[in-house]
């Protein structure tokens, strides 16, 4: 009965970043409880934003101070130099979305109300909104830098549900088209959770395995536990499954064109940059750091899912007639682009660190390329909201050669064409594969741009050279939020596309430290 | 023997408190008549109607339902805690504090909201 | 000796992974990814006692609450689309498609 267990100790300054997004989400909760209705959008907006704000300085000033080398929370959380670049690629795209969700309208007054009831009249009547969106994107951010940090399986386990928790939920808050929002948030949600199953049970059988679910434990376990490799197979196999949905890869991408379609655009935006970011993330620290050792047998099936991936989300979006649907089959085959630089990885720390960093700027430019795209679809519009259909786009160049202009240089970065962003992330993703001697699966990805290449321009030659329907969309007036979004994102694919070094190096340096072990 | 001897005191106790309840209830208590007190299971509260045969129950019972399972399966970490708060020092009750202040946060949303009432 | 609590484990799994895949009300579905969970927890706490170790228990708790927040999540998400298409079945909800 004596005897004390010691405290564990916890570098709160590490993990300061995250614990201000997650602590300004707990205050939005207490707005929303205590906080009269008609204040509340105006409370929550600036401390969203500033928490986001603040949490981005104190990685930049972490930066500066010098990249932590070792795991916060007795090894629980690792803060190195991926992690911190990670971080704060999400926080400013977090931020970015922020400013289109603040946007009026797309959020349903009273999800629970049915729709086309008397309830909902009441609710629109009163001008109820849903608030709570505020919240629910801290908390989900917050679970997009919990995931991609966790230096523990059960940690990402529950950096993975903190982050797709609220996600499920702001799915099916549209304030338009309210049965696709409730189809998407059911099916993400059992699709989610099915594959969140299997990634807990992967861990399961790891544990087994390593009796330590810490990565570098089960990293130093690899060929150490003799008689059990089966349990390291299933569990490396199912933790992968779980990761690979999360991303979107070939076999399990099923659910993307859904979810992004149903989604409120803005949440769309959200999804589509930092879930991805954080799902890759997580992957690569799961499987270099616990399962590097066994890369001999997660690396051919990578490549086949990597091509799958690709020429599947190529060839399903020429099909599509939708412009979200379209632009989430793109998102899938840029999910197979990015696997590329995956299995780039070698066993030479310098090949490691290209590989990476070709990944880092992938992400930081297909991220702000997706949002600003997704902010663009926000303002095409129907007289019954958003304007999808892409019949509905033709001529838009001639009504609105501006927007038409900057959605198109968007399509232009998706398909790699030079002095986008789009072009530079390919390169570098492709080179480190050359390099790796991955050549094959470089030669299939560019076939894959090229197919891809073929959709993003018909959409192109759509919008300006055909003649505009007579009841065509209105391009609403943006928002100084949503102008913004779209500015900034224009900006950042354009700046990437013709000044990249000093993000390359950015990313470089980051990569450098690889992930702490 | 001696060992059982606080069991024995907390049984007559325990028996002494229910005689006694019982047998002072009808000299202190109100008395008050309504359908509850003739049903067979009595807890002082007329039941809600059930649906007829087997039909849906109201939306408020599964609101209930899902706010109990949250904050009841929340608790689960207290166990541990409690099992050895000793020996986890000042470091565990200060981390416990912090979690019940998470709690009571999302408590209060509850309440204010008003997921709380019935109707 | 803890070879047969795996093979239950493993078995639940099964039976709530095929559930998922065979069963079309969304309840249903739903209850089959609890089953696979709690298949995980078991499998846990075995390789905790099996490795002599006490994580396994401890990771047993999270994964309880993430359930317990994954059931609430869900079922209001279920209700919401039971209470507007009177129906719960994972077919009806269609029109999602190209």
């Amino acid at each position: 009965m004596n005897g004390t267990i010691p405290a564990p100790t916890i570098e709160y300054g590490m993990l300061a970043p995250m614990l201000v997004v997650f602590g300004a989400a707990i205050v939005g909760v207490l707005v929303e409880a205590f906080a009269p209705r008609y204040l509340r959008s105006a409370i929550h907006l600036p401390i969203t934003l500033l928490s986001l704000l603040i949490s981005f300085v104190l990685i930049v000033w972490q930066w500066v101070e010098g990249v932590p080398t070792k795991a916060a929370a007795m090894g629980a959380i690792a803060v190195d130099g991926p992690a911190m670049f990670i971080w704060g690629t999400i926080l400013v795209l977090a931020f970015v979305s922020v400013l289109l969700i603040k946007d009026e309208g797309h959020f349903v007054g009273a999800a629970a109300a049915v729709p086309g009831s008397a309830e909902e009249e009441q609710a629109l009547y009163e001008g109820a909104a849903h608030t709570e969106v505020y919240p629910l994107v801290l908390f989900a951010v917050g679970g997009m830098m919990l995931f991609p940090a966790a230096n523990d399986l059960l940690i990402a386990f529950v950096g993975l549900e903190v982050m797709s928790l609220p996600l499920y939920l702001l799915c099916g808050l549209a304030r338009r088209r309210r049965l696709l929002s409730q189809e998407a948030a059911m099916k993400y949600f059992l699709l989610g959770a099915f594959s969140s199953a299997f990634f807990l049970y992967g861990t399961a059988m790891i544990y087994g395995y390593a009796n330590s679910l810490d990565l570098a434990e089960i990293g130093a376990s690899l060929g150490v536990v003799g008689g059990q490799d089966m349990l390291l197979y299933i569990g490396g196999a199912m933790i992968g499954v779980g990761l690979l949905f999360k991303i979107g890869a070939a076999p399990f991408q099923a659910w993307k064109p859904d979810v992004y379609q149903g989604a409120p655009t803005p949440i769309t935006a959200l999804m589509a940059s930092g879930t991805l970011i954080a799902a890759f993330g997580a992957l690569l620290r799961v499987f270099w750091v616990a399962l590097g050792g066994l890369d001999w047998n997660w690396r051919p099936v990578f490549y086949g899912v990597a091509i799958l991936t690709m020429l599947g989300g190529a060839i399903f979006a020429i099909t599509q007639t939708d412009i979200k649907r379209m632009l989430a089959y793109s998102s899938i085959a840029h999910g197979g682009f990015l696997l590329i630089g995956v299995i780039a990885t070698g066993s030479a720390p310098a090949q490691n660190t290209s590989a990476l960093s070709g990944i880092l700027f992938y992400l930081v430019a297909y991220g702000f390329t997706t949002v600003g795209a997704f902010a663009v679809v926000t303002m095409v519009r129907d007289a019954g909201g958003e304007a999808w259909h892409l019949s509905r786009w033709a001529g838009l160049g001639k009504r609105s050669p501006l927007l038409a202009g900057v959605f198109a240089f968007f399509l232009l970065a998706f398909a790699g064409i030079p002095l986008t962003s789009g072009f530079f992330g390919k390169y570098a993703v492709f080179q480190a594969a050359v390099t790796g001697g991955a050549l094959p699966l470089v030669i299939v990805g560019a076939v894959a741009s090229a197919v891809a290449a073929f959709f993003y321009v018909r959409v192109i030659v759509l919008m300006f050279f055909s003649d505009p329907a007579a009841d065509g969309p209105s391009v609403v007036l943006p928002s100084r939020g949503t102008a913004a979004v779209v500015g900034l994102a224009a900006l950042a694919t354009v700046v990437l596309g013709v000044f990249p070094q000093p993000v390359l190096d950015l990313a470089h340096s980051a990569a450098q430290s690889l992930f702490v072990r | 023997m001696q060992l059982y001897v606080p069991i024995l005191v907390l049984a007559v106790l325990a028996a002494g408190f229910a005689v006694f309840s019982v047998s002072i209830a009808p000299f202190t208590g109100p008395k008050r008549w309504n359908r509850a007190k003739l049903d067979a299971y009595e807890c002082g509260i007329e039941p809600t109607p059930q649906p007829v045969g087997g039909g849906r129950f109201p939306l408020k019972y599964m609101i209930t339902a899902m706010l109990f399972i949250v904050f009841d399966i929340e608790i689960i970490f207290l166990y541990p805690w409690a099992v050895a708060f000793d020996k986890l020092g000042l470091f565990g009750l200060v981390e416990m504090v912090l979690f019940i202040v998470t709690v009571l946060v999302a408590y209060a949303y509850v309440w204010r909201r008003r997921g709380l009432d019935w109707d | 000796m803890t070879t047969h609590y795996l093979v239950l484990s493993a078995l639940l799994f099964a039976i709530g992974g095929v559930g998922v895949l065979v069963r079309r009300n969304a309840i249903v579905v739903f209850m089959c990814v609890e089953l696979m969970l709690n298949a995980c927890n078991l499998a846990f706490v075995t390789f905790a006692r099996q490795n002599g170790s006490l994580d396994g228990q401890v990771i047993a708790f999270f994964v309880m609450i993430v359930a317990a927040a994954e059931v609430v999540i869900g079922l209001a998400i279920i209700v919401t689309i039971f209470r507007t298409r009177r129906s719960a079945s994972v077919d009806d909800a269609s029109l999602l498609k190209h």
